[in-house]
Formats: structure tokens, C-alpha cells, sequence
């Protein structure tokens, strides 16, 4: 294996938590459903690695899973975020407190 | 056998089902039609019954309860007694539902009655067949719902409502004492079933016989209005006429004294329980007999003889001649409820006018028929010979002075008197309703009564006349045909064996009573108004206003048990609850915004804030899990 699995971790490490950083800082609605893929995406290469480094391949089994996960919820997730724009206008994630006790 | 019996009980239930589902969305006509019909179909049954042979029959229906070693199965026992009493109920019912038809002729909710109707008839049959005593309280509770029911059917008057209430109330405090002797049962004798727990009667010791004798009598008096849970039935009055016949003085008052001759090994075993219901039969009767003799309502005159007269049944039970109470139960259930029908018809004619005092001759004019029928039932209340009530309460007269003791002498004297009272009353209001002119005139006109109504008391009137033959004491020796035909019911004394002497006095006796009596009464209340008793205010005079009021036994038990009881309720509900739950409930829950206001602000309902919340929440747990 040229690049080590540690490594490869790394990169997952990195991406997950910029993607974290996307979705808890940002406030539009898209990118924060873009930011949940990028942290999906991470887990996902940290699942491809630890295939290669077991020599098994149920992790990558693994994967394509998740990405037949992840486009689905990104289907929902878009037709909501369109509904919801359409509904209010607004893309800003703040501007819907519904919830508010 | 078993399928005449299944078929003679379940008539009435399939149509009650059909009044329910289905009874107001065809034609009232097939309603009527089907509602006569399952109780003639029972009545059929019950003829046949009578002629097939095989008795006595035990038949199980269905297993009911099994469980452990307790079973309790839907069982009938057909015996003699059973034989007679379904004849009679459902013949009497079969003619009241015909009646009916015509009585609820105007009422537009007549699917709902017909339905409380047959529902009745099919649980007072449960009463009379069944051999399990859970099953005979199933329907000992079926009936006494009936009874709610009917009595309050016209509930758009609160009176009426009341009175229902009232009524199920009062019997439910007999009910507990049934209930708790059927657990007392099932502890002592393993098994629920009459015939078994006759069997077993003399085995079970002294102190268990009496309180059952006890319990028993306690859950009649609450059924059969006796002292001192009588006043529901002054009340009942308030049902429709052929109601008050059906329920209130052929079929389920008397299903009190039905239990006690059921079960009269049991009850007989103690002489203390025999004395007491004798006393309390001869009170009862004499009480009631007092209180019908100023009564101004027509049908609250005949509750009170029902009563006075199911108090005879009781007194022949405490003598031990179960054979004279039966034949009693069975000639009052004909004169009673053809007094009641006829009463119904003269009512449903003066538009539902009920006051004796304004009734006279314009109603005998009208209404020749309902008069003749009528006097055929008042010759058999008041004892007159040689009608059917003169034979069945010669009877029970001649057990009771035949039975020994100084104690039974004055219980003797007690009935004697009451007989007398008994024809007093009868023929007061005999001639109040049919002769005379009366003190405050009816206002309106008569109207006609429907020929069906006045058609089915002819055969109600035989009966009354001359149902009394079936029991004739002096052709043969061991009794009449009656009290041979009874002779198998455990318990049971077919003949009286009086010197043919005693016999002799006593009967003659009680028709020369019954004759002056009837003589008195022509010149108290008859049509000349020779005393000027007929147009004498009942409620005038202090005592003739106590007895109007029953000896104020209404106003007794509300001073004594419904206005403290209705005390502690208000107590209870305004201090206890409102006062203090409830105030203190609302004063913690003003406590709790205080606590609440702190976590109020973490619910921004923004989305950011869940994600910030869902990652933090998320770190925290694997490091949780990391350490």
C-alpha cells in the first residue's frame, strides 16, 4: 500500500470535521445538506481504507451503501429545502423556528 | 325437551336483538308483529314443556366459567315448579305484550320499549330455569336493569327518571345480599347449583344455614318490595301500565319469593329465618294494606296491594307451606295484572288521568267491559269466595294458624285483619273508580279504548275467577291438583292435614270477613256516599296523611341515610376536592413555571442550534464511549 492507513484516516479526520464545520456554522440550508455529504463522504473513506488494510472486501461493500443512502437523502433533502423556499421564500436554516418553545 | 326448553328461552332474546339492530328501520307493524310472536313462541314452548314428559330435566347449555375448581355452567333445572312458573310468565307476558301494542299505540319509540320487553322476559325466564345460581343471578340482575329501564322509559320527565334510579338503587341493596350468599355458597357447599345445594342443605351447619337463610331472605325483601326496601315500588308506578303489570306485580316482584321456594331446604333448615319472614311478610302486608287505603293514585292503590299481597307469599314461605305461597303468586300474578291492564285501560280512556277521586260512574258507562273485568279482579283481591284469591289466601291463613306457637297465633291475627283491610281497599277503589258521582268531575271527554286492549283481560278475568279450582282443598286427599303437582319440590307440604273442623272455620270465616268487608266498603265508599268517607280529603287528617305517604317511610330514609350521605358528598366535594386538591393542584402548578423558565430559552426551535446541540451531544458520547 503506498499511502498508509494512518493517513488515509487523516484525510477522513480532516474531512469530517470540515464538514461538521460547514453544517453547524453555516446558515444556509444548502450548504448545510452539502456539508452532511462531505461528512458522509469522509466516513466512507475511512471505510475503503480499512478495507484495504484488512484485505476485506465488507468495507467497501459498505460504501456503496452509504452513497445509495446518501443520494437518496440528498433527493429528499433538496425536494424539502425546494418546498420550503417555496413555502417562505428563504433559504436562511434561522428562519424557520416553528419549534421554538 | 332440551329443544323446546332452548327454544322457549331464547325466543325472547332473538327478539330483543331484532328491536335493537333492526327494530325502528322496518315498519312498526312487523316490530309489533315479531315482539308477540317470540313470547307466543315461548308460551307454545312452555305448553309443551308442561305435557312432555321427563321431568325433572337438568339441561347445560354452556360452560360458563371454569376455572380451577370452580365451574359454573349456563344450566337449567325443569322441575314441577319450573314447569308451572314458565307457564305462568309466559302467559301473563305473552297477553301484556299484546296489550301493549295497543297501549304504546301514540309512542314513537316503540322498538326501544318492545325491546326492554322481550330483553325481560327472556331474563326472568333465566331466573325461573336456571339450576346455577351465578347464572340465575345473571338474570336476577337482567331483570332488575329491565325494571330501571321501563320505569324511567318516558325519562324526558325527571319524575320518571327518578323513580328508575330510585327503584335500581333499592333492589341493588338486596342484590348484595345475594351476592354474598353465593359466595357463602360456593365456600360451604362447593357448587353453585340448586339441586346439588338442596341436596347438600341438611349437611351444612347450623351457623352457616341461618345466615344464608338470611342472606336469602335480605335479597328477596330488596325484589319482592317487602320491609324494609319496599319504597321503590309506590314510585315504579311511574312506567307505562303494562309495565307495572308485567314487572311489578305478576313476574319480578315475585321472583323474590321464587329464590326462597327454590331454595327452601336452605332456608328452612333455621326457624329463627322462617319466623322472621313470616313476621316480615305479615308487616309488610298489613303495612301495605293500611297505606292502600287512602291512596288517591289508581295505580299506586294497586302497588301497595302488591306489596300487602307479595307479603302474603312471604308469610306462607315462614309457615313452611311453599305449595300455598306458589298457589298465591300464581292467582295474584292473574288478578294483579289483569287489575293493572284494566286500570291501564281506564287511564289510557281518561287521557291519563289517574285520581280515583274523579272517576264514577261516566267511566263504567263508557267502559262496560274494562268494569266487568275490573270487578272480576277486585272479587279475587278481596278474597271473595269463590274466586281464585280466596282459595290461595284461605290457604295460607289455615297454614299459618294451623303452624304451632303463641308467636304464630298473633302473626295469624295479623293476616286475618289484613284480609279484611285487603277487601276494604279493593272495593274502595272498585266502586270510587266505577260508581258515584265524583267530588271533582274528569275534565273531557271519554275516549274509546282499543278493542285489542280490552280482548286480552277476558282471559286474565277467568283466570282470576276461577283459577282458585286447581287448588281445591276439600275433594281429595293429599290436595288439590295443584299441590300434587308440586308435591316433588323439595320442601313441599301437598296437604295441610287441618281437622277437617279448623278447615271448615277458617274458610268460612274468611268469607264472611271477605263479604262484610264488601259490604262495609259499599257503605263507606259506594256510590250513595252514606258516610261521606268517598268525598272525605285524604290529605286532611293527620293520620290519613301519614298513611298517603306510606307511614313516611320516603322521608324516614332520607332524614336518616340520603341527607347525611348527600352531607358527606358536599364535604367532599367542596371542601376535600375543591378546597383542598383542587386549590392545591393549581397553586404547584404555578410553581412550575419558575422551574420551567431556565430551560426555556435552550428551545430556540432554530435549526442551527439542534445541529450545534446534535454534535456536541454526539462528542460527548464517544468520548464517553473512548474512556
Amino acid at each position: 500500500m503506498i499511502v498508509s492507513y494512518g493517513e488515509i484516516l487523516l484525510l477522513a479526520i480532516c474531512l469530517f470535521f470540515m464538514g461538521m464545520i460547514c453544517v453547524v456554522t453555516r446558515r444556509n440550508l444548502l450548504m448545510i445538506l452539502i456539508g452532511v455529504e462531505i461528512m458522509l463522504n469522509a466516513a466512507g473513506i475511512a471505510f475503503v481504507g480499512a478495507a484495504l488494510r484488512w484485505h476485506s472486501l465488507d468495507g467497501q461493500a459498505f460504501v456503496l451503501f452509504l452513497m445509495a443512502v446518501a443520494a437518496s437523502e440528498v433527493a429528499v433533502g433538496l425536494a424539502l429545502i425546494v418546498y420550503a423556499h417555496r413555502h417562505s421564500g428563504t433559504l436562511n436554516g434561522d428562519g424557520y423556528n416553528l419549534m421554538k418553545g | 325437551m332440551k329443544t323446546t326448553l332452548i327454544i322457549l328461552l331464547l325466543a325472547p332474546l332473538l327478539g330483543a336483538l331484532y328491536q335493537i339492530i333492526a327494530g325502528s328501520r322496518f315498519p312498526r307493524r312487523l316490530a309489533e308483529v315479531v315482539s308477540c310472536a317470540v313470547i307466543l313462541v315461548s308460551f307454545v314452548m312452555a305448553t309443551v314443556a308442561f305435557f312432555l314428559p321427563g321431568r325433572p330435566e337438568t339441561i347445560l347449555l354452556y360452560n360458563w366459567i371454569n376455572v380451577d375448581t370452580f365451574s359454573a355452567g349456563m344450566d337449567i333445572h325443569f322441575d314441577a315448579l319450573a314447569a308451572i312458573m314458565t307457564l305462568m310468565v309466559t302467559f301473563v307476558s305473552s297477553l301484556i305484550t299484546i296489550y301493549s301494542v295497543s297501549y304504546m299505540d301514540q309512542d314513537l319509540d316503540y322498538s326501544r320499549y318492545f325491546a326492554y320487553l322481550n330483553l325481560f322476559v327472556f331474563f326472568m325466564l333465566i331466573i325461573v330455569l336456571a339450576d346455577n345460581l351465578l347464572f340465575l343471578f345473571l338474570g336476577w340482575e337482567g331483570v332488575g336493569f329491565c325494571s330501571y329501564a321501563l320505569i324511567g322509559f318516558h325519562y324526558q320527565e325527571l319524575a320518571n327518571a327518578r323513580a328508575g334510579r330510585k327503584a335500581f338503587l333499592l333492589t341493588r341493596i338486596g342484590d348484595v345480599g345475594l351476592g354474598i350468599a353465593i359466595s357463602l355458597f360456593f365456600v360451604t357447599c362447593h357448587s353453585l347449583s340448586i339441586s346439588t345445594i338442596n341436596a347438600q342443605a341438611a349437611t351444612l351447619s347450623a351457623g352457616t344455614a341461618m345466615t344464608l337463610g338470611f342472606l336469602l331472605f335480605w335479597s328477596a325483601t330488596g325484589k319482592s318490595a317487602q320491609l324494609p326496601l319496599l319504597v321503590w315500588l309506590p314510585d315504579a308506578m311511574a312506567g307505562p301500565t303494562p309495565v307495572s303489570a308485567l314487572i311489578h306485580a305478576a313476574t319480578m316482584v315475585t321472583a323474590g319469593v321464587y329464590l326462597l321456594i327454590r331454595l327452601f331446604p336452605v332456608v328452612s333448615r333455621t326457624p329463627e329465618v322462617l319466623l322472621t319472614i313470616a313476621i316480615v311478610g305479615t308487616v309488610t302486608a298489613f303495612y301495605a294494606a293500611c297505606a292502600a287505603m287512602v291512596q288517591k293514585d289508581l295505580k299506586r292503590v294497586l302497588a301497595y296491594s302488591t306489596i300487602s299481597q307479595v307479603g302474603y307469599m312471604f308469610l306462607a314461605i315462614g309457615v313452611g307451606d311453599i305449595i300455598g305461597s306458589m298457589f298465591h303468586l300464581l292467582t295474584h300474578a292473574f288478578f294483579k295484572s289483569l287489575l293493572f291492564l284494566a286500570a291501564g285501560a281506564v287511564i289510557h280512556a281518561l287521557h291519563d288521568e289517574r285520581d280515583i277521586s274523579r272517576m264514577g260512574e261516566a267511566v263504567r258507562r263508557h267502559l262496560p267491559v274494562v268494569f266487568l273485568v275490573f270487578l272480576a279482579g277486585s272479587l279475587a283481591l278481596g278474597g271473595e269466595p269463590p274466586t281464585a284469591g280466596f282459595f290461595s289466601k284461605g290457604r295460607i291463613l289455615l297454614a299459618t294458624l294451623q303452624h304451632g306457637g303463641m308467636v304464630y297465633k298473633a302473626v295469624w291475627v295479623g293476616a286475618t285483619c289484613t284480609a279484611f283491610l285487603t277487601t276494604l281497599y279493593t272495593f274502595r277503589l272498585f266502586f270510587m273508580v266505577f260508581t258515584g258521582k265524583p267530588a271533582v268531575p274528569h275534565q273531557g271527554f271519554i275516549r274509546e279504548v282499543p278493542p285489542l286492549m280490552v280482548w286480552v283481560l277476558w282471559p286474565l278475568a277467568l283466570f282470576a275467577l276461577f283459577a282458585g279450582f286447581c287448588n281445591l282443598p276439600y275433594l281429595q286427599a293429599g290436595g288439590g291438583w295443584l299441590s300434587r303437582f308440586l308435591a316433588t319440590t323439595p320442601g313441599a307440604v301437598p296437604d295441610l292435614q287441618a281437622a277437617p273442623s279448623l278447615e271448615w272455620v277458617v274458610e268460612n270465616g274468611d268469607s264472611l270477613l271477605a263479604i262484610v268487608g264488601l259490604i262495609l266498603a259499599y257503605f263507606l265508599y259506594g256510590p250513595k256516599n252514606i258516610l261521606g268517607w268517598r268525598t272525605a280529603d285524604a290529605s286532611a287528617g293527620r293520620a290519613t296523611a301519614l298513611l298517603l305517604s306510606g307511614f313516611g317511610l320516603d322521608r324516614l330514609y332520607a332524614t336518616l341515610l340520603v341527607r347525611p350521605y348527600e352531607g358527606i358528598s358536599r364535604f367532599l366535594w367542596h371542601t376535600v376536592d375543591e378546597s383542598v386538591l383542587d386549590r392545591g393542584l393549581l397553586r404547584s402548578v404555578k410553581m412550575l413555571p419558575l422551574l420551567a423558565g431556565g430551560l426555556q430559552g435552550w428551545t430556540t426551535g432554530l435549526l442551527s442550534t439542534s445541529l450545534k446541540m446534535l454534535v456536541l451531544g454526539f462528542t460527548a458520547f464517544l468520548v464517553f464511549l473512548a474512556f
